[in-house]
């Protein structure tokens, strides 16, 4: 009947990424993304030094000495040592944020735009509670509740930004549930658990997979901030507790503040291109061929 | 022999912000083991409702079933647990829907979808389910099924969907299938293509057809017997020969007259003037009457009962005067 010679099955992942492939700037930030993921997880072994041995004089200026190029901290310590040791747990914090993030917003919401009535007004009641909480406040009491380490860090930024997730799922699932597939997959006799997670999910998952990008980015931010006013865990090095460190001698010294806050800036920036470039990639009205 | 399916004086009610309206009034009818009823009507008539109603799929929580049975293989439905009906689902009675490009699931293959059918109401594996998909996309008529089993739906035609559709709902062997306007989105080459592979599925399969449509042709070449309906009632029910050669009820008369006939050359298409009236705003009459060129003082108080006046039952006063 269809008989185009060859006419590739194509899925639509592979197709999302044929798209991605095309935006230059999204390709960029994911070149970007791996990069900065490499130097923080090979970086240390090559250039190996503990971040908090104090190596040198304080306030080292960048260039002045060969063996520390971008110069030393406060304490003498060496920047670009805390640089590669310290982005490894930024980049965990900031992707178990948005794990946690992903996971409490696309079950509650999940729940509440498939199930509507009384399930829909309890979560989204909830959620609202949440929701007008100052993020920023509401993490830092519970970071000081838990005592500061990086996992308190990441359950605090979890918990305080999974309701924007939540209602984005609740949306999209009010949305999908009142198409005709839906109503097909009851009729062949799928039960409430299947539609929910193979039927609806999947179908939602572009913009999930672009709030889930662009979340790991927030959360990075999130824990820098958190970092800045001294709720970092002071044992393990981050970019944040080297700028919160820092930050008194910052008319001083810039450098100590500005290389961490450069690989934050970074990386950040490479997280939003992907999540822009996914974004347009699962974007149907963007596809031009 | 007692039928597949009885509706018995089925009444389904829809809340609205017009308050609840009767979707459905005192609806009866039955198909028998292996045989095709169709049911005819204008759009918002009850068709679909009827068929949800059927495989238990009324818009939750507006749709509510107030009274009356629902009976299929004797076994009641109305009130069936949702773990009941989900059994049923699929595997005694399947629906194949109006429109094939938006009842199947975007993001996965059709092979992938049947399988999942199979699985659903039958204890195999995934390969040997994906398997019997390939089958059955053979046997509904899809060249290269092999293939096209790891297509996803967006990449087949509208009528290479709908066999897909008829493959998924066949998938279990239902005795009851329920096609709601299973050819409207098609082109109409495909259409007849369709009711084609319908007979021949109802053949192999001794499945029964419950044919849901607006269209008098499909009628005439799918149904053994119709049930025509009007404002959520049936309002006349016979043997397809019955009621295309001697409507009674003006309704369905008109129905008829609307078929386009080749060769007669009449001035434009004939239509039936006015529209169904909005379910919140039936009176206590007939719910034709406004449409009707034989209207009586009658007609505008008293709602008429589905009777035999002579020929075949309907819901007509002026039948039943006619006779009188």
């Amino acid at each position: 009947m269809n008989d185009t010679p060859e006419f590739k099955p194509e899925s639509p992942g592979l197709e999302a990424w044929r798209m991605f492939r095309r935006n230059i700037p999204a390709v960029f930030g994911l070149v970007l993304l791996i990069v900065i993921f490499l130097a923080t997880l090979y970086g240390a072994l090559i250039y190996n030094g503990d971040p908090f041995d104090i190596v040198w004089a304080p306030h080292e200026m960048p260039g002045a000495t060969p063996e520390f190029p971008l110069g030393t901290d406060y304490l003498g310590r060496d920047i670009i040592a805390g640089l590669l040791t310290g982005g490894g747990p930024t980049l965990a914090v900031g992707a178990a944020a948005a794990a946690l993030t992903m996971f409490i917003g696309i079950s509650l919401g999940a729940l509440a735009g498939y199930y509507g009535g009384w399930v829909d007004n309890l979560l989204m009641r909830f959620t609202e509670f949440f929701q007008v909480l100052p993020a920023l406040l509401f993490a830092m009491v519970l970071v000081t509740l838990f005592s500061p380490s990086l996992w308190t860090i990441a359950f605090a930024i979890g918990v305080v930004s999974w309701p924007q997730t939540a209602r984005l799922t609740r949306a999209e699932f009010l949305k999908i549930k009142e198409l005709e597939y839906v109503t097909a997959a009851r009729a062949i006799g799928a039960r409430n658990k299947r539609i929910i997670w193979k039927v609806i999910l999947p179908n939602a998952a572009p913009p999930l997979i672009v709030s889930a990008t662009l979340t790991i980015g927030v959360a990075i931010l999130f824990e820098a901030g958190l970092s800045f006013l001294g709720l970092g865990d002071p044992n393990v090095m981050s970019w944040g507790l080297m700028i919160g460190a820092n930050r008194e001698f910052i008319l001083e010294a810039w450098w100590p503040v500005t290389f961490p806050g450069l690989a934050i800036f970074l990386t950040v920036f490479a997280v939003s291109l992907v999540g822009d470039g996914l974004n347009d990639a699962f974007n149907p009205k963007l596809r031009q061929r | 022999m007692s039928p597949l399916l009885e509706i018995n004086d089925l009444a389904v009610t829809f809340a609205t912000r017009h308050g609840e309206v009767t979707a459905l009034d005192s609806v009866s009818l039955h198909v028998n083991e292996g045989e095709t009823l169709g049911i005819v009507g204008e759009s918002g008539c009850g068709k679909s409702i009827t068929a949800l109603s059927v495989m238990g799929l009324i818009p939750q929580p507006h749709g509510r079933i107030r009274a009356g049975s629902i009976k299929l293989a004797g076994e009641e439905f109305v009130g069936a647990t949702p773990a009941r009906l989900r059994q049923m689902r699929g595997a005694e009675a399947a629906m194949i829907f109006q429109e094939p490009m938006t009842s199947l699931n975007p993001v996965f293959t059709v092979g992938d979808q049947i399988a999942e059918a199979i699985t659903l109401h039958q204890n195999t594996s995934r390969d040997r389910a994906f398997k019997d998909a390939i089958a059955l996309l053979d046997r509904v008529g899809i060249p290269e099924p092999d293939k096209r089993a790891r297509d996803y739906p967006h990449q087949l035609s509208g009528g290479m969907r709908q066999r897909m559709m008829i493959a998924m709902a066949v998938s279990c062997r239902p005795k009851l299938l329920i096609a709601d306007e299973p050819t409207t989105a098609l082109d109409v080459t495909v259409q007849a293509q369709i009711f084609d592979l319908l007979n021949e599925i109802q053949r192999d399969f001794g499945a029964a057809i419950l044919l849901i449509t607006h269209d008098m042709g499909a009628i005439a070449e799918m149904a053994d017997r119709v049930s025509v309906m009007y404002a959520g009632r049936v309002i006349e029910t016979a043997t397809a020969d019955q009621v295309l050669d001697t409507p009674q009820h003006p309704y369905a008369r008109g129905l008829i007259d609307c078929i386009p006939a080749l060769g007669k050359s009449e001035t434009g298409l004939k239509e039936i003037p006015g529209v169904v009236p909005p379910l919140h705003m039936l009176g206590a009459g007939c719910a034709f009457a406004q449409r009707c060129d034989h209207a009586q003082a009658r007609c505008l108080r008293e709602k008429p009962k589905l009777i035999n006046h002579g020929h075949h039952p309907a819901a007509c006063h002026g039948v039943e005067e006619a006779r009188l």
